[in-house]
C-alpha cells in the first residue's frame, strides 16, 4: 500500500475513533429518542465524519470473512451425501456415520442461528440483548451436541429415531 | 393563478398566493419588496449541528411492508423460517434428551408417535416433510448459486420454480413413504 | 415575462385566424380534420408524503387523481404533472428523464425503479402507489438521504489503482478482460438494488449492500488494477461482504436491468479462493 494510503486511512481511523468514543453509551437503542443529543447512533440517521469521508471497514479477519464462508458451503454441502447415506444405512449399525450427521445439523444449525443474530441482533444495535443471545446460542448448541451425542451413544440414534416415528 | 401570470408576477407572489390564500396581509408583505423575516448570522461550524438536529428528525421510510411479494425474498425468508424451524426442533430434543433421558427416550416417543391418529400422523409428517423438502432443494439452490451455476435473473426464477414443485413432489413422497 | 405573454397571445391570434395558404397539406378533408377529442382516463396516485417543517406529523398517503390522456406515459411525467398543475410542494428527484441519472430512484407499485422508466399502468381502476425507496431516512416526500450510500461507495475506492501505469500511451486492455466489466460498469448508483435488499435494510450501517459490492468487484475485476489484494482484504469481515445472503431483490430490480447478484457471487468465490 501506498504511503498516502497510509496516512490518508490513518487520519480516517483516528476521526472515526473519536467519534465513537463519544458516542459510546451502552444503550443506545432508541434513535428517535436521542432528540438533543447528535451522537452516532449505528443504523441512526448521524453518520461518522462528513459526507466527504468514506465509512470505515472492520479489522479484516478472514475467519469471519472467507473461511467461514467456504467452511459453511462445504459442511452444507457435504450433509447431502451424509443424508442419502444415512437413508441407506441404518443408524444403529452405522453409529459412527450416524453420528457426524447429528454434530453436522447441529453446527449446520449453530451457523444458521448465528447468521439470524448477527443480521437482527447485533451487538452493535442491541448492546444488551445481542450478547446475551449470542452467547445463549453458543450455550444451547453445545448443549444440543453433548445431548446428540448422549442419544447416539446411549439410544438408537437420530436417522433411527426419525424413520421409527415416521413408520410408527 | 392565470390573472397572477397575466399581470406579469413571479412565481414567488404566485406561490405565496396559493400558499396563504387566506391571509391577505401576508401576500402584500412578499409582494411588496420589504422583508420582514429576520436572519441570524451562525459561524461554518454550526452546519454541522443544524444539519444532524433535521436528520434525528426524518422518519425512515416503509420496507418490507411496502415492497412487492416476489419469489427472490420470500423464498429466502422461507429458507430462512423452515431452516430455523426444523433446527430449534432438533435443538429441543437433543437437549430435552440431554435433561430428561427418560421422557425422552426413543421408546416413549414413538409410542407416542404410535398412538396418534391417523390424520394427526399424516399433518405432522407434512408439517415436517414440507419444510426439509424445501430447505433442503432450496440449500442445492443456493449452493449452485455459490459456485455462480444459474446466477441470472431468469436463472434465479427457473431454479426457484423448479425448487417449489421439487419440494412438493417429494413432501408428497416422504409423506407416503 | 410580459413579453413572453404577449407572444404567446400573438400566436393564439395567429392559430385562430384560418391561414390562407397551407402548401403542405395533403388535402382539404385532411386540412380540415381536428383531432379526436381523448376521453378522459382518470387514475389515482397514492404518493408518501412527509414534510420537514411538520416533523411530528407522521407520512402520510395522498391521493391525487389526473387525466392519463393528458399526460405522458410515465409515472415521471405523472409526478410532474401533478407538481406543476396540483401541488407544487410535492417533492422528488428527477433530471434526465431517460434512465441515465438514477435520479427518480424510488419505489413504484411495491418495486424500486426509476420513475422515468416505468409505465403508467392505464389501468384507472387500479391506483398507484409510490413510496420513496425503502428504509431509508427522508429528507422530504420522495427525497431520501442517500448520504450514506455516497460515503460507502466511497469507501472501496471506486477508480483504477496501479502504481505504474504505462507512461505517454494508453493503457490497453485484451478484448477479453475488458468484457469482464460489462454488466458492471453500467450502473448508475440510482440504489435501487440497495434500498431492495433486505439485508441492507437491516445492516446498511455495516452492510455495504449490492451497488457499492458489485462496484468494488467492478475494479477487482479490472486487469489495469494491481491492488486487488488489497481490494479483497478490506471485505474480509462478517458485515461488509457476507451479509449478502443471495437473495436475489436486487437483480430482480435494477432498472438497468444488471445482475449484482452476480457479481457478489463472483467475488465471494474469489475470495474463497485465495
Amino acid at each position: 500500500m501506498s504511503s498516502a494510503v497510509v496516512v490518508r486511512s490513518l487520519v480516517n481511523r483516528n476521526v472515526a475513533s473519536a467519534v465513537v468514543r463519544k458516542s459510546f453509551r451502552p444503550l443506545a437503542l432508541q434513535v428517535r429518542h436521542a432528540h438533543q443529543d447528535t451522537a452516532y447512533v449505528p443504523g441512526g440517521p448521524i453518520y461518522k465524519g462528513t459526507v466527504n469521508d468514506p465509512t470505515t471497514f472492520p479489522p479484516p479477519n478472514r475467519s469471519h470473512g472467507s473461511y467461514h464462508w467456504a467452511f459453511e458451503r462445504l459442511l452444507s454441502a457435504s450433509l447431502i451425501p451424509m443424508t442419502a447415506a444415512a437413508y441407506v444405512t441404518s443408524g444403529t449399525n452405522y453409529p459412527v456415520l450416524d453420528g457426524i450427521l447429528g454434530m453436522s445439523l447441529i453446527v449446520h444449525s449453530h451457523i444458521g442461528f448465528d447468521s439470524i443474530v448477527v443480521d437482527y441482533l447485533h451487538k452493535r444495535k442491541f448492546p444488551v440483548l445481542g450478547p446475551i443471545t449470542s452467547w445463549t446460542l453458543r450455550a444451547v448448541t453445545v448443549a444440543a451436541l453433548v445431548g446428540v451425542y448422549q442419544f447416539n451413544t446411549n439410544d438408537i440414534g437420530l436417522t433411527e429415531l426419525i424413520a421409527k416415528v415416521w413408520h410408527a | 393563478m392565470i390573472s397572477s401570470r397575466a399581470l406579469g408576477l413571479t412565481p414567488t407572489f404566485r406561490q405565496a398566493v396559493v400558499a396563504h390564500k387566506s391571509s391577505h396581509s401576508l401576500i402584500l408583505r412578499t409582494a411588496v419588496a420589504k422583508r420582514g423575516v429576520q436572519t441570524q448570522s451562525l459561524p461554518p461550524s454550526a452546519a454541522e449541528k443544524i444539519l444532524n438536529e433535521q436528520r434525528l428528525k426524518r422518519p425512515s421510510s416503509p420496507h418490507f411492508t411496502i415492497y412487492q411479494p416476489q419469489l427472490t425474498w420470500l423464498g429466502s425468508i422461507a429458507n430462512r423460517v423452515t431452516g430455523a424451524g426444523l433446527s430449534v426442533l432438533m435443538y429441543g430434543y437433543c437437549i430435552g434428551y440431554l435433561v430428561a433421558p427418560e421422557t425422552f427416550a426413543s421408546a416413549n416417543v414413538i409410542e407416542l408417535a404410535a398412538s396418534m391418529p391417523e390424520a394427526v400422523k399424516i399433518a405432522g409428517k407434512t408439517i415436517l416433510a414440507a419444510p426439509f423438502a424445501f430447505h433442503s432443494w432450496n440449500g442445492i439452490r443456493h449452493l449452485g448459486w455459490d459456485m455462480t451455476k444459474f446466477i441470472t435473473l431468469k436463472g434465479a426464477y427457473q431454479s426457484g420454480y423448479a425448487v417449489l414443485a421439487a419440494t412438493a413432489v417429494s413432501t408428497v413422497a416422504l409423506v407416503l413413504m | 415575462m410580459q413579453s413572453l405573454i404577449a407572444r404567446s397571445a400573438f400566436v393564439r391570434s395567429q392559430a385562430a385566424r384560418v391561414p390562407v395558404v397551407r402548401t403542405f397539406a395533403s388535402s382539404a378533408a385532411r386540412f380540415q380534420a381536428t383531432p379526436a377529442e381523448k376521453p378522459v382516463l382518470q387514475k389515482e396516485f397514492k404518493i408518501y408524503r412527509w414534510n420537514p417543517d411538520q416533523p411530528a406529523e407522521k407520512p402520510t398517503l395522498q391521493s391525487y387523481t389526473i387525466d392519463l390522456n393528458q399526460c405522458g406515459p410515465m409515472i415521471l411525467d405523472a409526478l410532474i404533472k401533478i407538481k406543476n398543475e396540483i401541488d407544487p410542494t410535492l417533492t422528488f428527484r428527477r433530471s434526465c428523464r431517460e434512465g441515465i441519472c438514477g435520479s427518480c430512484a424510488m419505489n413504484i407499485n411495491g418495486q424500486n425503479t426509476l420513475a422515468c422508466l416505468c409505465r403508467i399502468e392505464r389501468d384507472s381502476g387500479k391506483d398507484s402507489k409510490i413510496y420513496p425507496l425503502p428504509h431509508m431516512y427522508i429528507v422530504k416526500d420522495l427525497v431520501p438521504d442517500l448520504t450514506l450510500f455516497y460515503k460507502q461507495y466511497k469507501s472501496i475506492e471506486p477508480y483504477l489503482k496501479n502504481d505504474n501505469p504505462p507512461q505517454g500511451r494508453e493503457f490497453l486492455q485484451s478484448q477479453e478482460d475488458r468484457r469482464k466489466l460489462d454488466g458492471m460498469y453500467e450502473c448508475i448508483l440510482c440504489a435501487c438494488c440497495s434500498t431492495s435488499c433486505p439485508s441492507y435494510w437491516w445492516n446498511q450501517d455495516v452492510y455495504l449492500g449490492p451497488a457499492t459490492l458489485m462496484a468494488a468487484y467492478r475494479w477487482i475485476a479490472d486487469s489495469r488494477d494491481t491492488y486487488k489484494a488489497e481490494r479483497k482484504e478490506k471485505l474480509q469481515n462478517e458485515m461488509s461482504l457476507y451479509r449478502c445472503h443471495t437473495i436475489f431483490n436486487c437483480a430482480r430490480t435494477c432498472p438497468k436491468g444488471l445482475n449484482p447478484a452476480q457479481a457478489i457471487a463472483k467475488l465471494k468465490l474469489e475470495l474463497a479462493a485465495e
